[in-house]
């Protein structure tokens, strides 16, 4: 009788131990990922709509196993609104900061975007001791190349995502050269946005194509963030005979340089090195399908579809059946791919200690989304390569009817490059 | 050629954008800087009417200048009538109506590159070896019928007639018997279909896009500072010489130099000129 009674009382017990037990990674405290993020622009919604996929895939699987126990991701977006024109790089920093005293970050991750704000943050994240994964954006070579300057002061921060300085010697040249030699086109005219990574680049790739035998037709053309009448230098680069059109910027507004391009049948095929607008799969729709043959590099691949790896397209309906849209651009797959190696990173150090965490991000290899993931101990930049085996693989394509077809790097091309009726 | 061309086109694109703007000041006084605001909305207005309604894209454009005339009349009647006269309050409501406005449109999602127009014809000609597309001679001819339709408005229709009264001395217009608010009213109304305007015919030559808002504000207050504020002959010489300005600075000189052109434009003229080209609004003072 005695038994009987106890029996209800054990079962109800049972229960609720198992409830526990299942959702201990819920009743732990969650790890906070603060992310400063632009979030009106697509290197901003892409990346929050990224880390926010594999957030919740992460704690579906039961969470990040720190020493033992199982602690859920949990993330804090905080609009910085650095890629939006006149806004001082003051507001990301105070962004940064929010999110570390306010919000309680463990980490932060995805930006500043805009380089100027990212390299104003360095100083910031130091002083809190914050590990930070660049996940989007930030381009300038110069963030790393301070890293590895000054190791001991900057240790706390990594960057999972391209840099200029490769993106320029190792892809855009590279791709430059493989359409001179198969398409005989080899006058260049550069349009590049007013911001600091763009002037470099463009800067860069006229030294370098002028090297290489290409014929750089004048000064790059320079517009301030937010222009919406390119006509002008469109007209130039047909009057000085370009044939191909190089364009670095990252506002939104490019799709109606393309528009312009289209409107005025430039004889010049347009190849954005950086031109958040022509990554977007709503460029098609926005340009009334007017961007056509537009070359754009999304800095790594995974942004469109490709076969890189096993990963790749895996991530690729992942994101589409989440966010009912494929990767938009620049910025989605790293950002997905930042928690995961955050994870990865926490498990192996055991702790949250931010001196653990470095020397286990460090020691990263991780075979993801756009290639091997590995991190150069000195400057903290992911190594990159052509080959998704060796390194992080970026990407190039090229708009073909409403696809966006990869075309460069050649281990994961998925078609070749056409050129417009009006070139041929 | 080409910067003839270009310029008289970019001439014409900034008279449409700042000729509601000086409009309402002319008659009114009032400062509406709630402009670039009413001129993002239209774009999104008849986006809607296209792509969510599924109306006729000709009669969406209709619908919305007559409703961003209204939404203009409404903003006057029942915000701004209770500050006029007042300038650094007509200033400040006026402004965070635009801003409410357009922070509004992003807040409720409306960013990106997604919302665009379609233009008007398809195509372009080459005028002296120079292409230009359909859309953009349509902004010249549209630009020439608007400033024809005001000079015949104002000098052949009884309400024009009273405007222009209005215009030209407030207190005796009223002797005359013409209503201040209500005329007040037709201006902000008028003022504001005229941004509407602007944006459906400028807007397909590109997307539409929220900070097009805040660009559209800064052209039309350039324009109407150096053509003198509340003169519309002004304005549309003003329009010439900032939009040649800005074809022969990006020709030239560099390209990213263009939106300094408006901006030196309005600080030349502070310095040199106060009351503008043709303003009159201060001219008796500057004398003194």
């Amino acid at each position: 009788m005695k038994r009987i009674v106890f029996l209800p009382f054990a079962l109800l017990a049972m229960v609720v131990l198992i409830a526990f037990l299942g959702n201990a990674a819920y009743a732990a405290e969650p790890i906070i990922i603060g992310a400063p993020l632009s979030t009106a622009f697509l290197y901003g919604w892409d990346a929050e709509r990224g880390m926010q996929l594999a957030i919740e895939e992460i704690n579906t699987e039961g969470g990040v196993n720190v020493g033992g126990v199982k602690r859920p991701f949990e993330m804090a977006v905080i609009d910085t609104r650095d890629l939006e024109p006149g806004v001082p790089v003051s507001e990301a920093l105070l962004v940064v900061e929010k999110l570390i005293l306010e919000n309680k970050a463990d980490f932060i991750m995805g930006g500043p975007v805009r380089s100027e704000a990212a390299l104003a943050a360095m100083d910031l994240l130091s002083k809190h001791k914050k590990v930070s994964i660049l996940t989007t954006g930030v381009l300038t070579p110069a963030y790393h190349a301070r890293v590895a300057e000054n190791y001991e002061k900057y240790k706390y921060l990594f960057r999972i995502t391209g840099e200029a300085k490769w993106m320029v010697g190792g892809e855009i040249v590279p791709s430059l050269l493989f359409i001179e030699k198969n398409y005989g086109l080899n006058r260049l005219f550069i349009m590049i946005q007013d911001v600091s990574h763009a002037r470099a680049g463009g800067g860069i790739i006229a030294k370098v194509m002028k090297d290489k035998g290409w014929e750089v037709l004048g000064e790059p053309e320079i517009y301030p963030t937010g222009t919406t009448d390119f006509s002008m230098g469109l007209l130039k680069a047909k009057r000085q005979k370009a044939q191909v059109l190089l364009i670095w910027m990252d506002m939104p507004e490019t799709s109606i340089l393309l528009k312009q391009w289209y409107d005025l049948k430039i004889p010049a095929l347009p190849f954005g090195s950086i031109i958040a607008a022509a990554e977007q799969p709503g460029f098609w729709k926005a340009t009334e399908g007017k961007g056509e043959f537009t070359l754009a590099n999304v800095v790594n691949a995974g942004n469109a579809p490709s076969n890189a790896t096993p990963w790749t397209m895996k991530f690729f309906e992942a994101y589409k059946k989440r966010w009912n849209i494929e990767p938009e651009g620049y910025g989605t797959s790293t950002s997905y791919m930042g928690p995961y190696v955050l994870k990865d990173a926490i498990e192996r150090a055991g702790s949250l200690d931010s001196d653990a965490v470095v020397a286990a991000l460090e020691k990263t290899d991780m075979k993801g989304v756009y290639g091997r993931i590995k991190f150069d101990p000195k400057s903290h930049q992911v190594i990159p390569s052509l080959d998704p085996d060796e390194g992080a693989v970026g990407t190039i394509f090229q708009w073909q009817g409403r696809k966006r077809v990869v075309v460069f790097p050649p281990k994961i091309a998925m078609g070749k490059i056409k050129l417009p009726p009006w070139m041929k | 050629m080409h910067i003839l061309i270009y310029g008289t086109i970019n001439s014409f694109s900034l008279a449409l954008m700042a000729i509601g703007f000086t409009l309402v000041y002319g008659i009114s006084r009032l400062p509406n800087f709630a402009h670039g605001a009413l001129y993002v909305v239209t774009g999104f207005i008849v986006w809607s009417f296209v792509n969510i309604l599924g109306i006729h894209y000709i009669a969406s454009i209709l619908l919305s200048l007559i409703l961003t005339g209204v939404i203009g009349a409404a903003l006057y009647q029942f915000v701004l009538i209770r500050v006029r006269g007042m300038a650094t309050s007509e200033i400040i409501a006026s402004y965070a109506i635009g801003l409410a406005i357009l922070e509004g449109l992003r807040w409720r999602g409306f960013k990106g590159m997604t919302y665009t127009l379609p233009v008007f014809i398809e195509g372009s000609i080459e005028i002296a070896g120079i292409p230009v597309d359909f859309q953009r001679m349509i902004v010249v001819g549209i630009g020439m019928v608007v400033v024809a339709f005001l000079w015949l408005f104002t000098h052949y229709n009884k309400i024009g007639l009273a405007l222009r009264g209005m215009a030209q001395d407030e207190r005796a217009a009223m002797m005359l018997g013409i209503d201040s608010d209500i005329m007040a009213l037709v201006a902000m109304a008028l003022g504001s279909s005229l941004a509407g305007l602007a944006a459906v015919v400028l807007l397909p030559l590109g997307n539409i896009v929220v900070e097009a808002g805040y660009n559209v504000l800064i052209l039309a207050i350039a324009v109407c500072i150096v053509g003198g504020l509340g003169s519309w002959f002004g304005a549309v010489l003003a329009a010439f010489m900032i939009g040649f300005g800005q074809i022969i600075t990006v020709e030239y000189v560099a390209s990213h130099f263009h939106m300094v052109v408006a901006l030196l434009a309005i600080i030349i003229t502070l310095i040199l000129r106060p009351s503008g080209l043709f303003g009159r609004q201060k001219e008796l003072e500057e004398r003194v």
